[in-house]
């Protein structure tokens, strides 16, 4: 595997959503820079065993929204992504993955209340163990 | 999606097995895997595709010509068969170079490197080889011809398991060089979910349907719930375990229902590949 993707066949999001989403945020956390490499359409398809219908869908987003540039013969690269947009994506990516835990919260029946109190609790370790870490 | 190839009310009758009427468009750049159970029909489609069966009635077009009338599309289409009779007493080499002059785009180099990958004797018999290994010999003049339509009988049936993982990768490189098209009958899972775009199911001789991977990957899905269901049957339903377990083939029209009727999900889950296979395969 070329790309640390992993997909959830059970989530509502659609295949090429979460592909497009988590190439997004590889980009956007730096871990993809501009220029790189990524895998073609079929051998991405091959890694994440899906049809290369749904990787073309995920590719072609992504070039419109301008996060990868297809260069015809050599293959398809990160483009350079102004800084604006990228700050805009990480808070988006943020409340992408803060929706995936109320989602599970809500699957286990959580009420509004129970999440909030849940979120702060988690707010509050993690706060802690990061002020820990720096003391 | 330009096509390559177009298989119009294609019918066979040998003794009292009928296969077809079969339609299906077959288009570049795509990977298309033919599944079926053993006498499905696979075997005598692919035939017909390469004019070594001759259909009863119907037409097939390959790259823009008919089959019966044209004779270009034998450059561009390579077909690996089940099982060769005839060859025995040739070694690989003269199997190469008999075959070899013969397709224009022969390209030699990708012989060689994937003999070497293959680890295939040249100069043994075929006769004398294991059937794993005159299948990827096979497999290796089939890919050598450079063609663009391959059509491959079940190419892993007797490989073993890091051939089959090397065939994946060829594959796939062979897929990026042109504009090209698979064709792949096989019975392993792991060639649907690797290579296949679109899944084309036949059964006593008929084509069930052709889907594109995913949109049958979510035709179902599994259901677990809290209380027993004690409903005779659920719109969508083909399977049922301890009244606690549901199977769907219609998650739209199932999960209505489920709202409607306010019946608590415990859980729920797309299947895996196989299962939506055999149950597909058993008309479900």
């Amino acid at each position: 595997m070329e790309l640390p993707i992993k997909l959830s066949r059970d989530s509502r999001v659609p295949i090429y959503h979460q592909i497009e989403g988590q190439i997004k945020a590889l980009i956007v956390s730096g871990k993809l820079p501009a220029g790189s490499p990524l895998p073609s359409i079929r051998a991405l398809s091959k890694d994440l065993e899906i049809s290369v219908i749904t990787t073309r869908r995920a590719y072609q987003d992504l070039e419109y929204g301008g996060f990868i540039k297809t260069t015809q013969g050599k293959g398809t690269f990160v483009a350079e992504v102004e800084v604006k947009k990228m700050e805009k994506l990480a808070i988006s990516s943020v409340s992408e993955a803060i929706e995936k835990g109320v989602e599970t919260a809500l699957r286990h029946n959580y009420s509004v209340d129970e999440i909030r109190s849940v979120f702060e609790e988690v707010l509050a370790r993690l706060k802690d163990n990061d002020r820990g870490g720096h003391a | 999606m330009k096509l390559c190839t177009q298989i119009e009310r294609v019918e066979k009758t040998v003794d009292d097995f009928t296969v077809g009427p079969i339609n299906l468009e077959i288009e570049l750049g795509t990977i298309t895997a033919l599944i079926g159970n053993n006498g499905a029909g696979k075997s005598t489609l692919i035939k017909m595709m390469m004019n070594l069966v001759k259909p009863d009635n119907g037409q097939l077009v390959h790259f823009g010509g008919s089959i019966k009338t044209s004779e270009h599309w034998k450059q561009e289409v390579a077909y690996q068969p089940q099982s060769v009779l005839g060859c025995d007493l040739l070694t690989g080499n003269q199997l190469r170079d008999l075959m070899a002059p013969w397709y224009k785009k022969w390209d030699q180099e990708m012989f060689m490197n994937l003999v070497k990958t293959f680890e295939i004797d040249l100069h043994k018999r075929f006769g004398k080889m294991s059937k794993g290994m005159q299948q990827k010999l096979n497999l290796v003049l089939a890919l050598s011809k450079n063609t663009k339509l391959l059509i491959l009988d079940e190419p892993t049936a007797n490989m073993d398991i890091p051939s089959k993982q090397k065939l994946m990768n060829i594959l796939v490189d062979w897929m990026e060089r042109d504009e090209r098209a698979i064709v792949i009958a096989t019975h392993h899972v792991d060639d649907i979910k690797k290579l296949a775009d679109y899944i084309v199911i036949m059964n006593d001789g008929k084509l069930l349907g052709k889907y594109e991977k995913e949109e049958l990957v979510y035709r179902y899905k599994r259901y677990w719930f809290e209380d027993a269901l004690g409903i005779e049957k659920i719109p969508g339903e083909i399977d049922r375990l301890n009244d606690r377990l549901l199977i769907s083939n219609d998650v739209e029209q199932t999960d209505t229902f489920l709202k409607k009727n306010e019946l608590k999900i415990m859980q729920s889950e797309v299947l895996e590949m196989e299962e939506i296979i055999t149950y597909m395969l058993s008309g479900r």
